[in-house]
């Protein structure tokens, strides 16, 4: 009995743990690059995206797991772009009721969270198969994974960019008597393309000398 | 029971069956989903529209200082940039001893990258514009998205209600006619005066012809 719930935890741990770095969805899976690039100019509106995709991943798997049964085998595409563009609905206007100003500078970006391409992959890969328990740790794993991958690189950015980190200023700025100068390419598609490229480099770097 | 064996009728029925049987799942599901948004929707649409609304009067607020409150006066019919027609709603901004102070309306037009979309605030003749502000725009950071700065907008506080001009080279701080581009950023400083000037000569006009603006309290 303790062996049976012991292999079960490590599966859960396993779960977790493969959201959060073993299959990362941007540094390992390369999906969702659509949010990844477009949104990541500052670490507040990348939050905000994150806890966004966290929800609707969290949802639509739940959702899923439940009805994993009931599913055709060639509907089943349509029902997972069904659930996900509900939730996706439901979380856009949250936004546009409570953080008004987020909802505007992220855009078209929180409708296109329909088309992303991590919360259908979960759906497929796991949510479709999994009983309740296991699609809901691979949706917190999987979420707080892409959610923290985002920050990370909106950090990098935005420093870069503006010399502040969450619009804190901790680089003193050449115009204000400081030493740096904004580098505002980076706050342009161009530094997304680059900081992820270093970025996906650097994590294959690591996971090299892992193995 | 194979096909043979049934009729025509009987052959219809079958495959509304099938249907029923294949996608059941998926019309459900699109009741009840619809249903959840509905519900979702009719919650929060009034505190969405408020949101608009409120965000509107703080941005024609800091341009009128004296207004208090802002009635919508009257819808007026305008050609677009496009050449197309639409209708702009004028609101008449109302100080604390409910005299007029000024008029605001909203304006759009294509910018660099989007359409950009401005409220612009008058003095109550339409002599004088008390400025503009950028209700929603997507132009590049750190070029055109200065249109939302105050050393470019404060070019337009107090400059005349009338044709603008943009100018290249100049001194901003002068209060005219000329509108200095933002360097780097032509096209979005461009579709700025571009936009202002094509809702405002056709509002004031349109304002002038029904003797709204010498006396305010007309109607």
């Amino acid at each position: 009995m303790t062996d049976k719930s012991e292999v079960r935890t490590a599966l859960y741990g396993q779960t977790l743990i493969a959201g959060l770095w073993r299959e990362n969805p941007v540094f390992r899976l390369l999906l969702g690059m659509c949010p990844t690039l477009a949104v990541t100019a500052a670490v507040k509106p990348a939050l905000t995206m994150g806890c966004c995709v966290i929800f609707v991943l969290l949802c639509s798997n739940i959702i899923v797991s439940l009805m994993r049964n009931l599913l055709k085998p060639h509907l089943r595409i349509l029902m997972f772009t069904l659930t996900i563009a509900t939730f996706v609905t439901i979380a856009d206007l949250f936004l546009k009721a409570f953080v008004p100003e987020m909802s505007e500078t992220l855009g078209p970006y929180v409708p296109l969270i329909i088309v992303n391409c991590i919360i259908i992959c979960r759906a497929e890969a796991c949510a479709s198969k999994n009983g309740l328990i296991i699609s809901v740790i691979d949706a917190l794993g999987m979420g707080v994974g892409f959610t923290l991958t985002l920050c990370v690189l909106a950090g990098v950015r935005e420093l870069l960019a503006t010399g502040a980190i969450f619009e804190i200023q901790i680089l003193a700025l050449l115009k204000e008597g400081g030493w740096f100068v904004p580098w505002a390419a980076m706050g342009m598609p161009v530094g997304a393309f680059i900081t992820l490229g270093l970025m996906l480099g650097l994590v294959n770097v690591i996971t090299k000398k892992d193995a | 029971m194979t096909l043979q064996h049934c009729g025509r009728k009987g052959l219809v029925m079958l495959k509304i069956k099938h249907f029923i049987q294949q996608s059941w799942l998926l019309i459900v599901a699109s009741f009840f989903f619809g249903l959840l948004i509905a519900v979702t929707n009719a919650a929060l649409s009034p505190k969405i529209v408020q949101n608009k609304i409120n965000k509107r009067n703080r941005l024609v607020g800091a341009l009128l200082p004296d207004a208090k409150n802002f009635v919508l006066d009257k819808e007026i019919e305008i050609e677009s940039i496009q050449g197309k027609k639409e209708k702009i709603e004028v609101y008449r901004a109302m100080s604390e001893e409910d005299e007029c102070v000024g008029w605001s309306f909203n304006a759009d037009g294509s910018g660099f990258a989007d359409k950009i979309e401005l409220v612009v605030a008058v003095d109550k003749d339409f002599e004088k514009l008390a400025g503009f502000d950028v209700l929603a725009s997507n132009e590049t950071p750190g070029f055109g998205d200065q249109i939302k700065y105050d050393y470019y907008r404060d070019q337009f506080k107090g400059a005349p209600a009338e044709e603008l001009k943009l100018v290249t080279s100049g001194e901003p701080k002068n209060i005219d006619a000329e509108i200095v581009a933002i360097s780097g950023a032509t096209v979005s400083s461009e579709a700025v005066v571009e936009i202002i000037n094509s809702f405002l000569t056709q509002i004031k006009e349109q304002m002038q012809q029904k003797g709204q603006i010498s006396n305010d309290r007309q109607e």
